[in-house]
């Protein structure tokens, strides 16, 4: 039982999904396993919120290092719980969508969890500096290919590309920079990504076999090693 | 009210900012409130959109939806120690539902439609494509081709063999650099979103 | 019950399965192209002149095809009067009646429309539709079609040449699958981060430092996920060998437990069950961003020796990458997101580009029929190979020469790759 029904489980519903594809009376059998999906979903949340709020109480309890920010942690996610689940200081009260403008839940979102989300978003801007920094000490052709191709994308990107190259004839008018930025795009990147995305595809129904006919179990809890 | 928004914002992105120097509390707290209030928000978002929109008003209608709350439910049981292994059940159903769904959906999007979109004439219809178009489809064509011979797995990337893979790699990296290249303008207007945001909204200095 | 037993009924059957899809497919495909279709020619003649605008014509019902009888394809020729400037026609009521019941309005159109897909329709009743142009104040009304039934059809032959091939690449990897399992040795080539792993999980236990893991944003229902899983299912193998600690934060409830029950097993078979803790792995946050503010703490804080960033990742693969370089980490990433691919090249050690990922798993077990299934994506690889090769040669030729089979060849070649 423990070891079998799961497998046959996946064997199933695997065989199943792949081929509702053909079958027109089962071609929104996707749709409603998704539906399952989100309903699991929040069942499933009792178990990662139930773990955030222990973990987070263990800490306090015994006094770990930086408890106080477990504190923190705590109070808001309870403060958006009760707020959000029992629609505190919404103008629509308890009918109204749980976003409506003003709501204390909707306030929170955008006085606090929007900057936090732009923030740490925007702190790619450094993060890509200090990767190209590391990118232009590399030494291997291949890095030093990457490097070219992304240094003509970005200056063919920027009013500068243009004057740095308006001296070529228009006869060579490819090698503008603009203009190679353009080619470099629909040529060989396009080739690259083609090649990737089709690795992919084949990397994925591969796999998905495996996991399908229960060659691959390792994510049951079953490895036979 | 509006005023009080303005500065906790300004206080929090500065807080996630300080990152960048080092580790200190400034972040430690600013962090602390993320992730305590988006886990709140996803708990109560995840409950109102697709415990009580889709399970709770639905499954009336559509009994089938039963079948993810009972799924859901079985989950749950892995608090209870000692029948803990059936919540294996609902994660083998995931699992199985992934895998053949996108299997098929990888199969005609990936697989089936790039192939196709790979076969085109190289001197374009009836032979008028200008000599720029030409290598630019012999490019497509040939990277393509050597970047899969890259990808396989079954053979040693020696002699010939080895060579095309070699300049599938090529073709590999300069995609990536053409992304790389690609993203880098866009992550910088993030961070003039942001200063935007501090020295006009916050501080009023720019108009 | 050994692997070895298990596996070969579930091939069976759903080869056997396939394959009785295709002998099916391919006998209805005749009587399916017969049954097509009812089509409503314009033969009901009731026309209703109203002054002052003229009605839409040649209004043809036909029923979509392989389909489950739920939608109904509707064509006309616009009013004469539906002008793109200075046009008298104002909307189309499109009108249905149900099994000779009174018509009753279904859709009102833009002027210039010309076809509708009726989705409200239910197989086997029987439809009448007519269509009026609405102008100010005048209308009318074009003839009514035919009676039309919709059929519920139970294979879609449109996808025969996708089922085709299907077919053939899940046959390839389940032959090499078998055949392995045979005890037939297959090559397959040396993947360089993942012959990595070893000395990565080494160098944590001689610097004492946990090794971080890291699943990607997104939830149990991504292939992506379910890859970055069953590579952690190995890794942690080779951790619990080697004693040392392994830490895995993650942004879903659904991950955190298929990531506890994996590392627990691979514990277990380890002879190490003891060692293994639920504290292993804990939820963050479902946020994004909030997820990597949390993580960047933890490896800044933590500073782990070794970094493996596996599954699906968006534009955070960069801060967590830089981040964890920035502690002095050794980093083995992989995504299938071509678009963050190049930031781990940047920023980490190894890189798994795309299918190296979904292979990667496989790869580390060593088992026979695991690289089966590789040697049997190499074939689906080869087939692409073939075709584009073939079918640029054609195309160029037929192109150059107008050589009428090159022709055919390639029409033939990108009819079995559309995907419909």
């Amino acid at each position: 039982m423990k070891r079998q029904v799961p497998l046959l489980i996946t064997l199933f519903v695997g065989t199943l999904l792949i081929f509702s594809v053909f079958i027109p009376p089962m071609e929104n059998i996707g749709e409603n396993f998704t539906l399952f999906f989100d309903i699991i979903a929040v069942f499933a949340f009792f178990l990662g919120g139930g773990n955030l709020v222990r973990v987070h109480i263990s800490k306090l309890r015994r006094r770990k290092k930086d408890y106080g920010y477990s504190i923190i942690t705590l109070v808001g996610f309870f403060f958006m719980l009760i707020v959000g689940l029992f629609k505190i200081g919404n103008p629509g009260g308890i009918a109204a969508s749980v976003t409506a403008e003003g709501s204390i839940f909707q306030t929170t979102f955008t006085t606090v969890l929007i900057p936090l989300q732009s923030t740490m978003y925007a702190l790619l801007a450094f993060f890509v500096a200090s990767a190209s920094y590391r990118a232009f000490r590399a030494k291997n052709r291949e890095a030093t290919l990457l490097l070219v191709a992304a240094f003509i994308i970005l200056l063919g990107r920027t009013p500068f590309g243009m004057m740095l190259t308006s001296w070529v004839p228009d006869s060579f008018s490819v090698l503008q920079v603009p203009n190679l930025a353009i080619w470099i795009m629909n040529s060989p990147n396009l080739a690259g990504q083609r090649a990737i995305i089709i690795g992919i595809g084949l990397g994925v129904v591969s796999m998905s076999l495996r996991l399908i006919l229960g060659v691959e179990r390792t994510y049951l809890g079953e490895d036979r090693g | 009210m509006e005023h009080l928004g303005l500065w906790v914002a300004a206080f929090l992105t500065l807080g996630i900012y300080s990152f960048l120097y080092r580790d200190n509390p400034w972040y430690k707290l600013s962090e602390a409130i993320f992730i305590g209030i988006s886990a709140g928000y996803w708990v109560v978002t995840l409950f109102w959109d697709n415990f009580y929109g889709k399970f709770w008003v639905g499954h009336g209608e559509d009994p089938w939806l039963w079948v993810g709350a009972v799924l859901g439910f079985l989950m749950l049981l892995r608090l209870v120690p000692k029948i803990g292994w059936i919540s294996r059940w609902p994660l083998s159903f995931i699992v199985g539902a992934t895998a053949g769904l996108w299997m098929m959906n990888y199969f005609s999007s990936n697989i089936m439609l790039q192939v196709k979109d790979t076969i085109m004439p190289l001197f374009g219809s009836g032979y008028t494509a200008s000599a720029y178009d030409i290598v630019g489809n012999i490019v497509v064509a040939v990277g393509t081709f050597s970047g899969l011979v890259y990808f396989f797995f079954s053979k040693e990337h020696k002699g010939a063999f080895g060579a095309t893979a070699k300049v599938g790699i090529w073709f590999i990296m300069i995609t990536f650099g053409a992304s790389f290249g690609y993203t880098v303008m866009s992550r910088m207007s993030l961070l003039i979103g942001r200063m935007d945001f501090l020295f006009s909204d916050w501080l009023g200095l720019i108009k | 019950m050994s692997i070895g037993k298990l596996s070969t009924g579930p091939t069976v059957l759903f080869l056997a399965s396939l394959l009785i899809g295709l002998i099916i497919s391919s006998m209805t495909s005749g009587l399916l192209a017969q049954s097509v279709i009812g089509t409503g020619d314009a033969t009901d003649s009731v026309l209703v002149e109203v002054p002052g605008v003229a009605p839409a014509t040649s209004l043809v019902a036909e029923e979509h095809k392989y389909d489950n009888g739920n939608s109904i394809d509707l064509y006309w020729v616009p009013s004469i009067d539906d002008q793109p400037e200075g046009g008298l026609v104002r909307a189309y009521h499109l009108y249905r009646s149900d099994n000779e019941a009174e018509a009753t309005k279904i859709a009102e159109l833009l002027p210039g429309a010309n076809q509708y897909r009726d989705e409200t329709v239910t197989p086997d009743n029987k439809y009448v539709y007519h269509i009026i142009a609405i102008s100010d104040g005048a209308s009318a009304k074009s003839i009514k079609t035919a009676p039309i039934s919709p059929h519920r059809e139970w294979l879609n032959y449109d996808k025969k040449y996708l089922f085709l091939i299907a077919l053939i690449i899940s046959a390839a990897v389940i032959f090499f699958v078998e055949t392995a399992k045979r005890g037939k040795k297959l090559f397959i080539r040396k993947i360089a981060g993942l012959e990595a792993i070893d000395d990565a999980v080494g160098r944590a236990t001689e610097m004492g430092r946990p090794i971080l893991f890291i699943p990607g944003i997104l939830d149990m229902d991504d292939v992506q996920t379910l890859a970055g899983l069953t590579i952690l299912g190995r890794i942690s193998r080779v951790i619990a060998d080697y004693d040392c600690k392994i830490y895995a934060p993650v942004s879903r409830s659904l991950v955190m437990t298929a990531a506890r029950e994996t590392i627990k097993a691979s514990y277990q078979a380890a002879g190490r069950p003891d060692a293994y803790s639920d504290d292993m792995v804990t939820y963050m946050t479902d946020e994004q961003f909030g997820y990597v503010a949390a993580v960047d703490g933890v490896m800044v804080r933590e500073r782990p020796a070794t970094v493996f960033l596996l599954g699906a990742f968006f534009a955070e693969s960069l801060i967590l990458a830089e981040t964890g370089n920035s502690v002095g980490a050794i980093q083995i990433a992989g995504t299938a997101r071509p678009a963050q691919l190049p930031f781990f090249i940047a920023a980490c050690d190894f890189t798994l580009i795309g299918e190296e990922l979904f292979a990667a798993s496989a790869y580390l077990s060593g088992e026979p029929m695991q690289l089966g299934s590789l040697k049997g994506q190499d074939i689906g690889k080869a087939i692409a190979m073939v075709v584009i090769v073939a079918g640029v040669f054609a195309i160029t030729i037929g192109e150059a020469w107008d050589v009428g089979f090159m022709h055919d060849l390639v029409r033939w070649l990108s009819d079995i790759f559309s995907t419909k």
